[in-house]
């Protein structure tokens, strides 16, 4: 029950829909109403991904197909980019990295909107080697009229460090699901995650970790912020499994609304079935704080501005705990432009 | 030795569910198995008029397309529907006057089970104390109601459904499904075909209800269900506080309760509505036995500035699975929800809340501690939803789970749904076991392990405790106690 599924076989009954508990803020059933023709292979000129300058490698796909093989290994910086470039035209695309152990992986991930009303679906298989660590950004910038669907699943060793930021500015339908299976064994995941929507945008954040044993750290921090009559959704689950003792999980969501017709849902859910756990999760969704604007125009800062800031400096949270220095930049420039755009 | 005998005797009842006696009682049942027959025979019993047997058999109707919903996170193997009675009552004498004309051994369960009937009794005891109307329901009947004329006095109509159908028709006709309509899920739908009794209340405009109201709710007889269905309406500035308990003896057969309860509010109307639930939770051990819980209750705050405040304290139950929401239509009102659900032994409870924001300044707050132990498991499930008008909506939510044992569970699954910038939602939720180092301290000023665990239980679920009235938080704190039994060590 898949939009690739459904893009394959052109099966609309096999899309997710409202009444599928995980799926009931982002219908795609009811959405797609008839299956859009497979993308053709294109073999045109793509644009410069965001971050081209950073990586050592780049892996390339284009409406699904990858365009070049890469020399894998070759760097410990990787770009890889997902470009959709044809109008209303549907594909699916599935890639696995394998991360050796011992071994250190920084994964910058774009996914590109060249074409207006495509859809896209991708899967990522990752895994991570016996003490190795990885880091991915996603940068997800679709087009508005797109739908688009990443799913990345992640399976830990003992002793691995995952941390990964996913960045989005949503879409007709966008969800990026992150799925980790956490063995414990002193492994250690950070899940973090911004989105700033505006106009019908729609963004899904969706997290699932599964604690298998014991001694698992999980630390998550989703932020967004959302304006006109955009929706962003956050699902975020943590399954602390029997025997799965010292486990230490929270996961925290927070957004703000600037708009009377913006809605943001959440679910942050916690299933324990262990007792020697520490797990928590907070929650917030308002608008900003009236007092902190006051106390900025009464410093002389204009209320344009001051609003400006402050949600700046609310993003600013997460995109300050990406760790490579140059994706951080971009990152933070990319939540101003956007913020920009948003106001 | 007095001292003695008595801790002696404590302990021995402490071992087992106190209230799983069952009682030989003269009753006469409906055939076994639900139909269209069996709806018109207890409307018929119950000499209702045609509207009435009408709305039924809609609902009947309407339960036979609906699907069991299985969301929840429980599980039990299918219920047969058919092998059940759904009317259950003791047999009537012709014409009860007066509380000495009924069944003594029925007398002798409430008085077994500590509930006062008898008006003299309650006033026996110490001058201005706080005095209690009941409504007692056996099985599928209300067999007495106390008070009935001090609080017609004030004009506030306190009654048995059945009554409330025969004398007071036009206020059932106008709110009876107005807050849980028919269809509303498959439970209810089923509670509204077969409904046999459960309380009324009518609190006319301004007037503050004089005493506690409460209904206690008996399953006696054997392979029965109980569906009752409660209508509080509270009109203009109208307040009252209601409680609600239930027992039932101990069976190997799992027994179905599907209620139905429906609070009105109108302008400036505050409901208290407190439950204690011990229903027999099936053998410790086995998990054989014991009651399903599927509960629809919902507070309709139609009227501005109209309050409502939910407590519940679930111990009992195989299975429990109730949501009390709020639907905060009026302007600035407001709806609590403080909950504590104990499981231990095999229950699965799957309980929480929601709340509905339409209206604009509209306010709630959750307060839910979940406590499993055993082989249990215990989930908080909650909706926080605000609309599009309801500008100035506020929420805080806190969900806080404690763990004992390694064979347990404990879930939290909130959902929230902000449709407003004008609207602020705070949650937390923490799941912990007990603490090493507090139960440590406590045991080494004397206290055994078991004593230690019921007092750092009972200070975990303090915040909720504070909001039962005064008589039924000594209770619920001995029953959280109770039901722990057994749990560590």
């Amino acid at each position: 029950m898949t939009l690739a599924l459904a893009l394959k076989t052109g099966d609309l009954t096999q899309l997710p829909s409202r009444r599928d508990e995980d799926w009931r803020w982002t219908d795609l059933r009811g959405l797609i109403r008839t299956a859009p023709p497979a993308s053709p292979a294109f073999d045109g000129e793509i644009a410069p991904g965001p971050f081209d300058a950073l990586a050592a490698d780049t892996i390339l796909f284009v409406n699904g197909r990858q365009r070049h093989a890469a020399a894998s290994g070759a760097g410990d910086v990787v770009a890889l980019r997902f470009v959709s470039a044809t109008e209303g035209a549907g594909h699916a695309a599935t890639y696995a990295i394998v991360v050796e152990p011992d071994t250190t992986l920084v994964l910058l991930e774009s996914h590109e909107g060249q074409a207006a009303g495509y859809m896209s679906d991708v899967t990522l298989d990752i895994a991570v080697g016996e003490g190795a660590r990885v880091e991915r950004i996603v940068l997800v910038d679709d087009h508005a009229e797109a739908i688009d669907i990443v799913t990345a699943e992640v399976d830990l060793a003992p002793g691995a460090t995952y941390v990964q930021t996913v960045l989005t500015s949503g879409a007709r339908r966008q969800r990026v699901e992150t799925r980790v299976n956490h063995p414990g064994a002193h492994a250690n995941v950070r899940l973090d995650g911004v989105y700033v929507l505006d106009h019908q945008r729609h963004a899904d954040q969706t997290t699932v970790v599964t604690h298998g044993g014991v001694d698992g750290v999980t630390g998550q921090l989703t932020k967004g912020v959302v304006t006109d009559q955009a929706r962003g959704v956050f699902q975020g689950r943590i399954v602390v499994q029997p025997g799965a003792d010292q486990t230490d999980a929270r996961m925290g969501h927070h957004a703000l609304i600037l708009s009377d017709k913006a809605e943001v849902d959440a679910k942050p859910e916690l299933l324990i079935f262990a007792d020697d756990v520490a797990c928590a999760h907070g929650n917030t969704i308002g608008a900003l704080d009236d007092e902190a604007i006051f106390y900025a125009r009464q410093r002389g800062i204009p209320e344009a501005e001051a609003r400006a800031m402050l949600t700046q400096a609310f993003l600013g949270e997460v995109v300050e705990r990406i760790e490579h220095d140059g994706a951080r930049a971009i990152a933070a420039a990319w939540v101003a432009q956007r913020l920009g755009r948003a106001q | 030795m007095a001292a003695v005998k008595q801790t002696i005797d404590t302990v021995a009842a402490l071992e087992k569910y106190e209230h799983g006696f069952t009682s030989d009682i003269d009753q006469e049942f409906a055939p076994k198995g639900l139909s269209e027959d069996i709806v018109r025979f207890i409307s018929a019993k119950k000499e209702e008029p045609q509207w009435m047997l009408d709305w039924r058999l809609e609902a009947y109707r309407r339960w036979l397309e609906l699907e069991e919903p299985t969301w929840a996170n429980v599980t039990h193997p299918p219920i047969d529907y058919q092998d059940s009675y759904y009317y259950a009552a003791p047999k009537e004498k012709a014409g009860i006057a007066s509380l000495d004309e009924v069944d003594p051994e029925i007398l002798a369960v409430y008085a077994k089970l500590g509930i006062p009937l008898k008006e003299q009794e309650v006033l026996a005891g110490v001058v201005g104390a706080p005095r209690y109307a009941v409504d007692a329901v056996f099985d599928s009947v209300s067999v007495v109601t106390t008070f009935k004329k001090e609080l017609a006095a004030v004009g506030v109509i306190f009654c048995s459904m059945s009554e409330a159908i025969r004398e007071h028709p036009e206020l059932v006709k106008q709110y009876l499904g107005s807050v849980v309509p028919t269809s509303d899920n498959y439970f209810a739908c089923l509670n509204s075909a077969v409904f046999s009794d459960g309380s009324f209340v009518y609190i006319p405009p301004g007037v503050r209800c004089p005493m506690e109201l409460s209904t206690y709710f008996r399953i006696n007889a054997k392979d029965s269900g109980q569906f009752e269905r409660t209508l509080i309406i509270a009109d203009k500035g109208a307040y009252c506080s209601y409680l609600e308990g239930c027992t039932a003896p101990m069976r190997d057969e799992n027994q179905l309760h599907a209620a139905v309860v429906e609070l009105v509010l109108l302008e400036d109307a505050e409901i208290k509505y407190s439950t204690v639930q011990n229903w027999y939770p099936g053998d410790p051990e086995t998990g054989k036995g014991g009651i399903y819980n599927f509960v629809t209750k919902r507070a309709d705050c139609r009227g501005d500035r109209s309050k409502v405040s939910w407590t519940q304290v679930e111990t009992g139950s195989a299975i429990t699975w109730k949501y009390p929401s709020c639907v905060l239509r009026g302007e600035g009102s407001s709806g609590e929800f403080y909950s504590i659900a104990v499981t231990n032994g095999h229950q699965q409870a799957d309980t929480g809340t929601k709340m509905i924001h339409l209206g604009a300044n509209t306010r709630s707050r959750i307060v839910a501690k979940g406590i499993s132990a055993g082989q249990s498991t215990s989930t908080y499930r909650g909706l926080v939803s605000a609309h599009p008008k309801a500008k100035g909506a506020r929420n805080f939510t806190q969900c806080d789970s404690l763990l004992i044992g390694k064979t347990c569970a404990a879930h939290t699954v909130p959902y929230i749904e902000a449709r407003n910038g004008q609207s602020v939602f705070e949650h937390e939720a923490t799941t912990t076991r007990l603490s090493d180092d507090q139960l440590f301290y406590v045991m080494q000023r004397g206290l055994s392990q078991e004593e230690a665990v019921a007092l750092l239980v009972n200070g975990f679920v303090k915040d909720v405790l504070q909001q039962l009235p005064m008589e039924f938080a000594v209770e619920a704190q001995k029953l959280v106690a109770i039901s722990l039994e057994g749990s560590v060590g």
